[in-house]
């Protein structure tokens, strides 16, 4: 009997407790959550800063002065028009996104005011790409990755990005090979660095760079051509939190040859010595190798680069790549040309004070005696970078194939 | 005693490794950065070795007494009282090892998943399960532990090399990155996240050859250090020695940056969760039922299922103690350094008194003859 009481008791306890286990209190239904999917972040204009209610704090009552103000464009998910397989014909032209424009103090003030705007709870769990513009990120994106680090929906393999024109205008494009404009985008940076196009880039990893004692970091830094086509246009390079510049699109190849990017995505024309003839040369791989020693006491870099290449196309008949000679000479005008555009490209951020490259990284891990005496932080290391640090690039080309025509 | 069938040494060893890993890998990365920088992995190391030496002295005290577990042959060694009042401080201890590990594993779960769920109630649930499944007895003990090791291990080893592809050896140079003085305050408080090894002595008296139970623990505490050494050499390469000083939870973040190849997955920190949820549960079940064993033995009861049931409440009070995160984790370090003398000081100082006790008595006897 004291043992079916007992049962009855045990049985009773987990009734109570089941309804617990289902931890019911942050059930929401996809449907009746706002997915964010892309966030735009501007500057705001005089116009629009008197836009702002007293939502999140009392006009002229917080720190922060309204010339620091950013306007920051949502694009949210419409739940039932995100076309799940391959499209169907028919159906009117619906939007699958809604843009809303806020403005606000910071970018988590500017969501407290977003939210005021839309009934269902936002959730940012799906965002996939964040844009700054350029402005922006001039200014300094310190204060976006507090808030983006604080919160648990943020992916750290988001996209960050930076623009030329407003942020806003890349949640209105309306890309024609995909749906969702955000997923287009978000996939196009990801998409290039599979293609070797670019480094590898996201969030987190930005993040890492922006920690760093001896890296500064980069980012993508897009344009839009035409109406609806995006451009990557090269790499915005940083000074510590603050973006300090941008390279041209060629530079980027010149940036995964420094790092040994492994997969190569660009091509450069190259003279054909002794004519004047252009072959169009595409790298296929790409290796590295950094070294760092003490000059007299300062730093100096050491890279070799080895690439892997193929001639792509040439621009004349009169030339004949007939015999291996000739090709050795290509070889070597190629490595040359590229040697002086990676040794320009490095004076180009050194002018900048952006160690895109990570060579202080190889200072700290290999002579830290020469980092704990006359180094230690981020700033130093920047002007050691810009004054002090020299460097020598040795490029090697392999010209392995020519493709299928015969000479 | 009532009818249990004996554990074997492989059994042993599974619930060592299952009551180490439990909260503390979470943190974990971000301790040892904080006091080695680039060193961590040498603090996490030295951390483990410090542990191990612990155990090993637990575990050969408790090869000496085959029959008992500290909290009853300590009489044997420092007389009946002294004896008891050190057994309630261990048992003082485990009380609040217990209550502050729940209350780390609610802390996560609402800042990281279930955002909205009140603290309380993940707390409760989970001590709730601890404290049903203390009832049982040893042998459902071992088992339990047992089933969860390969769901425990696996994972966190998927995650690791999953991720090691990402890493950058520069982050780990150069292997001294702090001064020793630092090193050293880190590596206590590597050695304190293993302070569940401590139930190896409630275990021995089980053991069918109490004899391999050193084996038990050299394994229990390689498998479970090596799992934490490539947990932080695989975070801090990953995310580089600063920018884990800016993560609370470096492990859970480098589950949510690692994707299984093939967009799979794009992050694994929903298997990882799931998986910490069972560590975190085996860990407390541990300390659980060793508190509730430990006042079984020290009051001679007959039975220690009720007591299962008195001690939720207290436990409770004493997860809801600390006031807020940072607070917590001032908490959990401060009694991690306090536990480092419970845990190894106290069973040294056993063991040698113990040494010496039986080299007088064997001297005696040949004084005699």
């Amino acid at each position: 009997m004291l043992h079916n009481n007992h049962k009855i008791a045990l049985l009773l306890l987990i009734f109570l407790l089941l309804p617990l286990l289902s931890g019911c209190w942050d059930s929401k239904e996809i449907d009746k959550r706002a997915n964010i999917l892309a966030i735009g972040i501007d500057e705001a204009k005089t116009k629009e800063q008197k836009h702002e209610d007293e939502i999140a704090h009392f006009k002229n009552k917080l720190p922060i002065s309204n010339e620091k103000m950013i306007k920051l464009t949502a694009q949210i998910a419409v739940p039932g028009r995100i076309p799940l397989g391959p499209e169907q014909g028919g159906g009117g032209p619906t939007n699958p996104v809604l843009v809303i424009p806020v403005v606000g103090h910071t970018i988590d003030d500017a969501l407290v005011n977003l939210q005021q705007e839309v009934s269902n709870p936002l959730f940012l769990g799906h965002l996939r790409i964040i844009v700054l513009n350029e402005k922006v990120a001039r200014k300094g994106t310190q204060q976006i990755n507090d808030f983006l680090r604080r919160n648990p929906q943020i992916r750290r393999t988001a996209n960050l990005v930076v623009s030329k024109e407003h942020a806003s205008s890349y949640m209105k494009v309306n890309p024609k090979l995909e749906r969702i404009p955000s997923l287009y985008l978000a996939d196009m940076i990801d998409n290039l660095s599979g293609l070797g196009k670019f480094p590898p880039s996201f969030i987190g990893l930005f993040w890492t760079h922006l920690s760093s004692k001896g890296q500064d970091a980069y980012l993508p830094y897009l344009s839009i051509k035409g109406k609806d086509n995006i451009q990557l246009n090269g790499l915005a390079l940083f000074k510590g939190e603050r973006m300090a510049g941008k390279t041209s699109p060629l530079e980027i190849g010149d940036f995964m040859s420094v790092i040994g990017i492994y997969k190569g995505g660009y091509g450069a024309f190259s003279m054909v010595p002794g004519t004047d003839t252009v072959v169009m040369i595409g790298t296929k791989t790409r290796r590295s190798r950094i070294k760092v020693y003490l000059k007299k006491g300062k730093p100096h870099v050491l890279i070799r680069v080895r690439y892997e290449c193929e001639i792509d196309e040439k621009q004349s008949q009169k030339v004949y790549i007939a015999n291996s000679g000739m090709v050795k000479k290509i070889e070597k005008e190629f490595s040359g040309s590229v040697e002086e555009s990676i040794k320009s490209f490095i004076k180009k951020t050194q002018s900048k004070e952006s160690d895109i490259f990570g060579f202080g990284e190889y200072f700290r891990a290999k002579l830290p005696k020469y980092w704990k005496g006359r180094v230690r932080t981020k700033e130093n290391w920047e002007k050691i970078f810009k004054n002090d640090l020299t460097f020598n690039v040795k490029v090697d080309t392999h010209l392995n194939r020519v493709g299928m025509k015969a000479k | 005693m009532e009818d249990t069938k004996e554990v074997s040494t492989l059994q042993a060893t599974s619930i060592l490794i299952s009551t180490i890993i439990g909260v503390g890998v979470l943190p974990l990365p971000l301790f040892a950065v904080q006091s080695g920088d680039t060193g961590a992995p040498i603090v996490t190391l030295s951390g483990i070795v410090l542990a191990a030496i612990g155990l090993f002295i637990l575990t050969f005290l408790g090869v000496r007494h085959p029959q008992n577990t500290i909290v009853t042959y300590n009489e044997n060694i420092i007389g009946k009282w002294i004896g008891k009042l050190c057994s309630f401080i261990v048992i003082i201890f485990f009380f609040i090892l217990t209550g502050l590990a729940a209350r780390e594993f609610g802390e996560v779960v609402v800042a990281a998943v279930l955002r909205e769920t009140p603290l309380e109630v993940t707390v409760i649930v989970m001590l709730t399960l601890a404290c049903l499944s203390a009832r049982n007895n040893i042998n459902t003990f071992t088992y339990i532990h047992n089933f969860y090791v390969p769901v425990i291990l696996a994972p966190g080893l998927i995650i690791v090399a999953l991720s090691l592809k990402n890493g950058n050896i520069l982050y780990l140079q150069p292997l001294l990155g702090s001064n020793l003085q630092d090193m050293f305050t880190g590596m206590l408080t590597i050695s304190a996240l293993f302070q569940g090894s401590f139930v190896m002595t409630m275990i021995i008296p089980y053991m069918k050859e109490p004899k391999k139970a050193m084996k038990a623990s050299f394994w229990g505490i390689f498998v479970s250090g090596g799992l934490y050494l490539l947990i932080v050499i695989a975070t801090v390469s990953v995310f580089g020695p600063e920018e884990i000083k800016q993560i609370l939870w470096p492990t859970l973040e480098l589950a949510r940056t690692t994707a299984v190849p093939g967009n799979i997955l794009q992050r694994l920190d929903v298997i990882f969760l799931a998986v910490w949820v069972t560590a975190v549960f085996t860990t407390i079940f541990s300390s659980y039922y060793f508190t509730i064993n430990s006042i079984k033995e020290v009051f001679s009861l007959k039975d220690h299922k009720m007591l299962s049931y008195f001690i939720l409440p207290i436990v409770f009070i004493l997860a809801m103690i600390p006031q807020n995160l940072i607070q917590m984790y001032e908490i959990i370090q401060f009694i991690g350094k306090i536990g480092l003398i419970i845990t190894i000081f106290y069973p040294g100082l056993l063991l040698l008194i113990d040494i010496w006790l039986s080299w007088r008595r064997k001297k005696s006897v040949t004084q005699q003859s």
